[in-house]
């Protein structure tokens, strides 16, 4: 196997999650931020890491219905992700604009501007979903860099 | 032939090899402990190395408003900052460190290479969270290396009364003050020592960056700060640094205040080593780290012309007196 291979293989066990609030209620940020850290869903041990910076992330998790005031902003932010990029829509919002669906100032669903790689409905979803989302956003990601489990 | 030693030393151990291995381990021991301290699993042993390979197959964007030369340049010059720098650490009972060099002054100056960097590399990516960062380095630095010159010159103060009997005078030389604790007992039971400990373990999360001091990257609120803008290779090396830097304010640590070795043999004499350095981690860093907040930036600044630098203050002035 060769070097390049062998790296790529790796370095999926290390996804760095980057949170993206396109106008979401916080129910959905507040699953993703503390309850998917508390004990018994810890998104630690897949190697996962919350990261500030849009340069440093792997996975995207965008919450919220995509409201006119931060489409473009939220658009901006994730071309500033470098590829390979996962995407992955949380709650109902970003897939269908939820609650907030026909309001007047939203402009969802997100995968009219962004390809999305994973939908995780509910509302909130439960950590358990988030998680096996997490996963499979891994997958994904090394199905786009061209390696085999 | 000395230069090829040096170079070797600089590569294999302690610095180079041995020193990242170490730093890494430490890192992720960090990591894992602390995420025990809150009843989590925690992520493997192996985490910085896979941090480390993912970081190599990303690409690197570099933004079209940045100093691209400062901006490429600024991890390469913490990281050599930092290789030289390890080569220094004397690992007691194994190895001397480079001691025909390396003396705590040059330490003193080459310890805060990788927070200039950082400020570099911050004031040249052209971002406006960069430069917040750059300005709380900049203070947080200021702060914590007061306290630090001032614990080196009481240790090497009262090294040198021990040494050259009841004239006065500062012994720099880390061979030295490492061989005269050999004989004399550990500093770190010196009852006048005790201030200057306490503030050497103040001095350790401030200087590595970590909660509660972590605000010049404060990812919540300035996005990283001067961080922000680098990924990749890049960002790698800024780790590969960190965790060099990891290896050599540990093992400073120990060589300082706690040299002692227990047996002839030298693997012993490395375990014991590196048994001392995470137990100085554990105090200083992880625990402090998983439970508590972070400072704001005129808060911590305050903190540390006070309380770390008071302590070594009285150190200093009992090591005078005594
Ligand atoms: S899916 Fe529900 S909880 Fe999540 S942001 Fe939308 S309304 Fe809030």
């Amino acid at each position: 196997m060769s070097l390049d291979k062998m790296l790529k293989k790796l370095s999926v066990r290390s996804p760095w999650l980057f949170r993206i609030n396109a106008g979401s209620c916080n129910g959905c940020d507040v699953e993703l931020a503390t309850t998917a850290c508390i004990p018994r869903y810890d998104v630690e041990r897949f190697g996962c890491r919350y990261c500030g910076s849009p340069r440093h992330a792997d996975i995207v998790l965008i919450t919220g219905p995509l409201t006119t005031k931060v489409r473009d902003r939220v658009l901006r932010v994730w071309d500033e992700i470098p590829d390979p990029k996962v995407t992955v829509a949380v709650g109902i919002c970003p897939i269908s604009g939820g609650v907030f669906r026909e309001g007047y100032s939203i402009e969802g669903p997100i995968s009219r501007y962004i390809p999305v790689d994973v939908n995780v409905p509910g509302c909130p979803p439960r950590p358990q979903a988030i998680l096996e989302a997490v996963v499979l956003a891994r997958s994904i990601w090394m199905k786009k860099l061209g390696v085999e489990a | 032939m000395d230069t090829l030693f040096a170079v070797l030393h600089m590569c294999i151990f302690p610095g180079g090899v041995f020193a990242l291995t170490l730093g890494f381990f430490f890192k992720a021991l960090d990591r894992r402990v602390e995420a025990r301290l809150q009843r989590r699993v925690g992520p493997p042993l192996s985490q910085p190395w896979l941090d480390m390979a993912k970081l190599l197959t990303k690409e690197t964007l570099i933004p079209k408003t940045a100093c691209r030369p400062a901006f490429l340049l600024a991890p390469i010059f913490g990281f050599t900052g930092m290789a030289v720098c390890a080569a220094f650490i004397p690992v007691p009972g194994v190895f001397d460190g480079l001691f025909n060099m390396g003396d705590l002054l040059v330490l003193f100056y080459l310890l805060p290479i990788p927070a200039m960097a950082i400020m570099l590399g911050g004031s040249a990516s052209s971002s406006p969270f960069g430069a917040v960062g750059f300005s709380r380095e900049m203070l947080m630095m200021l702060a914590y290396e007061t306290p630090l010159l001032m614990i080196l010159l009481a240790v090497a103060m009262l090294v040198g009364k021990g040494l050259h009997g009841g004239d006065w005078g500062a012994e720099f030389s880390l061979l030295k003050i490492v061989s005269w604790q050999q004989h004399t007992g550990s500093l770190g039971f010196n009852p006048v020592m005790i201030p200057a400990f306490l503030a050497y373990l103040i001095f350790l999360p401030g200087t590595m960056g970590v909660l509660p001091f972590d605000i010049p990257e404060a990812e919540t609120e300035i996005i990283e700060g001067p961080l922000l803008e680098y990924g990749g290779p890049l960002l790698a090396l800024f780790q590969v640094t960190s965790a060099l830097k990891t290896f050599v304010v540990l093992g400073l640590g120990v060589a300082l205040f706690f040299p002692g070795t227990i047996s002839e043999w030298w693997p012993v004499n490395l375990l014991w080593f590196m048994l001392k350095c995470l137990g100085l981690m554990l105090l200083s860093l992880t625990l402090v780290k998983s439970a508590t907040g972070r400072f704001r930036i005129d808060q911590a600044f305050r903190f540390y012309v006070t309380v770390p630098t008071g302590l070594a203050l009285c150190s200093l002035i009992l090591v005078w007196v005594i």
